[in-house]
């Protein structure tokens, strides 16, 4: 068993602004990831602004006082790199990965999207992404079967003004009616130095990082008042199920089965992600023996559970299945309920527990095997938790669950008073 | 606030390394692996001659049922036992399958890969195939699939296969098949499949720490009981560009998006123009920068996305333009994306696209070539291709030679606009006027 999961060097500095700087040094190859988690999601959002901080990733692409519009991808794909930029209800995190002589070029460029965007700010621009956003909902949501099931869960699990209520990808009536300068207080309300993690991981060393950060990032100012999102940490029981029927263009019954867990980077949520894979995760998961297999009701391919990592509140574990030919949703339903209602009666075997444990540690090395898995991870942790170097702790507390844990998470959190269904029919012909 | 306003350039460039490429003849079989030193996950992939290139004509889906049979019993244990032992060493079986070949692989932590390896040649070697279990396992494949052409692109995607290579060849046909193919498949068709090519030695691919791997072990396990040699793989195939453009329409109704294939045949993968055809086809549609994704996405808004590139396999290839639009500027968005293939075929690249292209493509060699998983790919590239080790770092000299002309000239060469087939999969009440309307080529419905 390993002491560690993250056995690489890490070192920290903080700018005068307050820019948190990770660097874990990996000559291994060529190569540099450099990330930028910036502590803001759709969780910041205030009624009214829903979506906003995606349509924000999208416009950090779009040029900054230095750098002309779309130039950003030129330079970064021009110097043989990878980018990418994702936006959750936590967080915004912007990320790329280049051979290690364009190290300085990357920083550079994070420098200029977060001191100098204001500026480059246009209508035009922001009109132009709002209709890539508007093509983003529909390609991702609206156009394919079950798509919205997300956007359906989260009012469910979250009351109206809890920060997770609102999916991330947001609401189009609110993009359409903000003006520019809306979009310009976003940003200069939360893309400050002191709002951001600078995690640079590879073939570099910390000196040379710290040096550059300095020179680009340094002569930012800090922002003194940023907003904090709500607290979102305690959901009240409403001591009954919430249940949504939806009758859709889909191909087959789904249901989905959801609940309120514990925040990522806990130890019950440790337990939850130990238990999701008990419960979900492979062909000797619980569902699938027993539903895919064993009664035969649901699709092989589509059956699963899975916890959310999120961190600001009770994060939600998501099992679902499909229904095979001639099986009803309420038989389904009634199936996949009772699979998880055993969690809590039916203890958890040693050899599940094993097979659960070494899929998450395949997992885990799975993403510190490439350098930006890496730099992500520790951008994580430096920013919900305060520090890198607990990256580490993750891998041995999930080994450390026991059956007896899962057993009394489950009947404390999975109860039918506390549960989620959401299921599709399909529309008669 | 203040920032550094001129752009820094590169720092020392590093020598660009391939990871050590270790070949060699153990057990009946061939071993290509890669030494990932101080890597602490490691894979191992069986490669076998069963592509679906390798399905008869009428029998498409029978290498992905095949794919599932496997892991329904083994001649040591059922379905329960295998997946509970499989999974308890970390991984799952992972298959895969294109037109030139079949893969099996796992991943593992590296003191794992012995058993892996023992559990996954268990699979392949000696899978039970009880006739109740492959019905079964071919009826929920059928099951997936439909459940899978629900979504829009599928349906596209074989209507454009079967127009550019023809429905009664096996390449002109989806490559996993269709619900109905995969319906009509018997039990003999799966086993028959199994023993004429899964039993055969293939090669195994490994990459990972060589000094915490055995590799003469690794290959007595997934070489043992396995026989027969190399079947003939047959040449290129010919294949006939279009005579003139056409649009078929696959109607969705209700969609708020179209689906857009465009295509033509291209030049298979051992081609000597490879290198400067796929360079045009970056710089058309290949890279977030492209001229496809800049003017259809970041300048009209149309789009989420759209991509243009050519695709080999040994035998065939194609160019295609694929992506989904608003259904109300689904003409304007279709008139543009052929107007960028034609002037990229009319008037070639720039230096400025081309060195973005280029330099692009051999970063991507050191910036993608990271992982087990990665790594295990490019051997596998190295294998069914028949190219030597240090192909990867011979590409990317070819990649940063290639010159504004070369590349002009192949997109001259191999971009095809006025033969273009054009499908979209969309709502056809509403968007046929205007299709009929652009004068782009004749449209037909797709029954």
């Amino acid at each position: 068993m390993p002491d560690s999961g993250f056995p690489w060097p890490i070192e920290t500095t903080r700018l005068d602004n307050g820019l948190r700087v990770v660097v874990s040094e990996d000559r291994t190859a060529p190569a540099v990831a450099v990330n930028l988690w910036y502590d803001v999601g759709s969780r910041h959002e205030p009624a009214g602004q829903t979506g906003f901080a995606h349509l924000f990733e999208h416009l950090m692409f779009e040029g900054s006082v230095n750098v002309a519009k779309t130039e950003h991808m030129k330079l970064i794909q021009g110097a043989g790199g990878s980018l990418n930029a994702t936006t959750n209800p936590d967080r915004t995190n912007y990320f790329e990965t280049v051979p290690a002589e364009h190290l300085e070029l990357a920083l550079w460029l994070e420098a200029d999207r977060m001191g100098g965007l204001v500026p480059a700010l246009t209508q035009e621009t922001l009109d132009n992404q709002r209709d890539v956003v508007k093509n983003e909902r529909r390609q991702r949501y609206e156009n394919v079967p079950y798509g919205d099931a997300w956007l359906r869960l989260l009012p469910l699990l979250y009351p109206p003004g809890h920060p997770y209520h609102h999916a991330t990808i947001g609401s189009m009536a609110d993009l359409n009616a903000a003006d520019l300068a809306t979009f310009q207080e976003f940003h200069s309300t939360y893309y400050a130095p002191n709002n951001a993690v600078l995690t640079v991981v590879g073939d570099t060393d910390a000196a040379e990082v710290f040096a550059l950060a300095d020179k680009y990032f340094g002569g930012l100012a800090a922002r003194a008042d940023i907003p904090a999102a709500p607290d979102g940490r305690t959901v009240p029981a409403t001591g009954r199920p919430a249940v949504e029927t939806v009758t859709a263009d889909v191909p087959a019954p789904r249901v989905y089965v959801a609940h309120r867990t514990h925040p990522f980077g806990t130890q019950g949520y440790d337990v939850t992600t130990v238990l999701g894979t008990v419960l979900g995760s492979g062909r000797g998961s619980r569902l699938y023996q027993r539903l895919a297999d064993g009664e035969r009701i649901a699709q092989p391919d589509l059956v699963g559970a899975y916890g959310v990592d999120l961190a600001h509140a009770p994060a939600p574990l998501i099992a679902t299945a499909t229904a095979r030919p001639g099986v009803s949703a309420e038989r389904l339903r009634d199936g996949l309920a009772e699979v998880v209602d055993e969690l809590a009666t039916v203890p958890v075997t040693a050899a599940e527990l094993d097979r659960a444990k070494a899929l998450l540690s395949t997992m885990w090395w799975r993403q510190m095997s490439t350098v930006d898995g890496r730099a992500d991870t520790l951008g994580r942790y430096a920013t919900q938790f305060g520090d890198p170097a607990r990256a580490a702790d993750r891998l041995p507390a999930w080994l450390a669950v026991t059956a007896e844990q899962i057993a009394e998470q489950a009947a404390e959190l999975l109860g039918a008073a506390d549960r989620v269904i959401l299921t599709y029919l399909p529309e008669e012909n | 606030m203040s920032l550094i306003t001129t752009r820094p350039g590169p720092g020392a460039a590093r020598a660009y390394r391939f990871p050590q490429v270790v070949r060699r003849t153990a057990a009946g079989g061939q071993v290509v692996a890669a030494h990932l030193p101080g890597q602490n996950l490691a894979v191992a992939l069986l490669l076998l001659d069963g592509g679906a290139g390798r399905e008869p004509v009428g029998k498409e889906g029978l290498g992905a049922v095949l794919a599932k049979a496997l892991e329904e019993g083994t001649a040591q244990r059922d379905a329960t036992a295998y997946a509970l032992a499989i999974e308890a060493l970390g991984t799952e079986l992972a298959t895969g399958l294109d037109w030139d070949s079949f893969q099996v692989s796992v991943q593992v932590p590296v003191d794992r890969l012995t058993a892996a390896v023992e559990l996954l040649a268990e699979a392949v070697r000696t899978p039970r195939l009880d006739p109740a279990d492959v019905l079964r396992v071919r009826d929920d494949e059928a099951t997936a699939l439909r459940m899978d052409w629900a979504n829009p692109g599928p349906r596209a995607d074989a209507v454009l296969r079967a127009e550019l290579f023809g429905a009664q060849h096996r390449w002109g046909r989806p490559l996993y098949g269709d619900p109905d193919s995969v319906a009509a498949l018997e039990v003999d068709d799966v086993t028959v499949f199994h023993s004429e090519w899964f039993i055969r030695p293939g090669t195994l691919v490994v990459a990972g720490d060589l000094e915490r791997i055995d590799l003469d072990a690794l290959a007595a396990t997934a070489f043992a009981g396995a026989g027969g040699g190399p079947v003939e793989r047959g040449g290129p195939v010919e294949v006939p560009l279009a005579g003139q453009r056409r649009i078929i329409l696959v109607d969705r109704p209700g969609s708020v998006q179209s689906t857009l294939r465009l295509g033509h045949p291209s030049p298979h993968r051992a081609h000597p123009d490879h290198v400067p055809m796929t360079l045009a086809g970056t710089v058309l549609g290949g890279a977030f920068t492209s001229r496809l994704n800049h003017l259809i996405r970041e300048v009209r808004g149309y789009t989420y996305g759209i991509r243009g590139d050519f695709a080999s396999s040994r035998r065939f290839g194609r160019f295609a333009v694929s992506s989904g639009v608003q259904t109300a500027v689904t003409a304007p968005a279709l008139v543009e994306s052929v107007g960028e293939v034609s002037r990229t075929q009319l008037t070639g690249v720039t230096e400025d696209e081309l060195e973005v292209a280029r330099s692009w493509r051999a970063g991507q060699l050191s910036v993608e070539l990271q992982s087990p998983r990665a790594i295990a790919a490019a051997l596998s590239t190295l294998v069914v291709h028949d190219l030597p080790d240090d192909y990867h770092a011979r590409l990317r000299e070819q990649l940063l030679a290639a010159t504004v002309e070369d590349v002009s000239a192949a997109a001259a060469t191999y971009l095809h606009p006025e033969s273009l087939t054009m499908v979209i999969e969309g709502d056809a009440a509403v968007v046929r006027d205007e299709l009929v309307a652009s004068g782009l080529g004749e449209v037909v419905d797709h029954t």
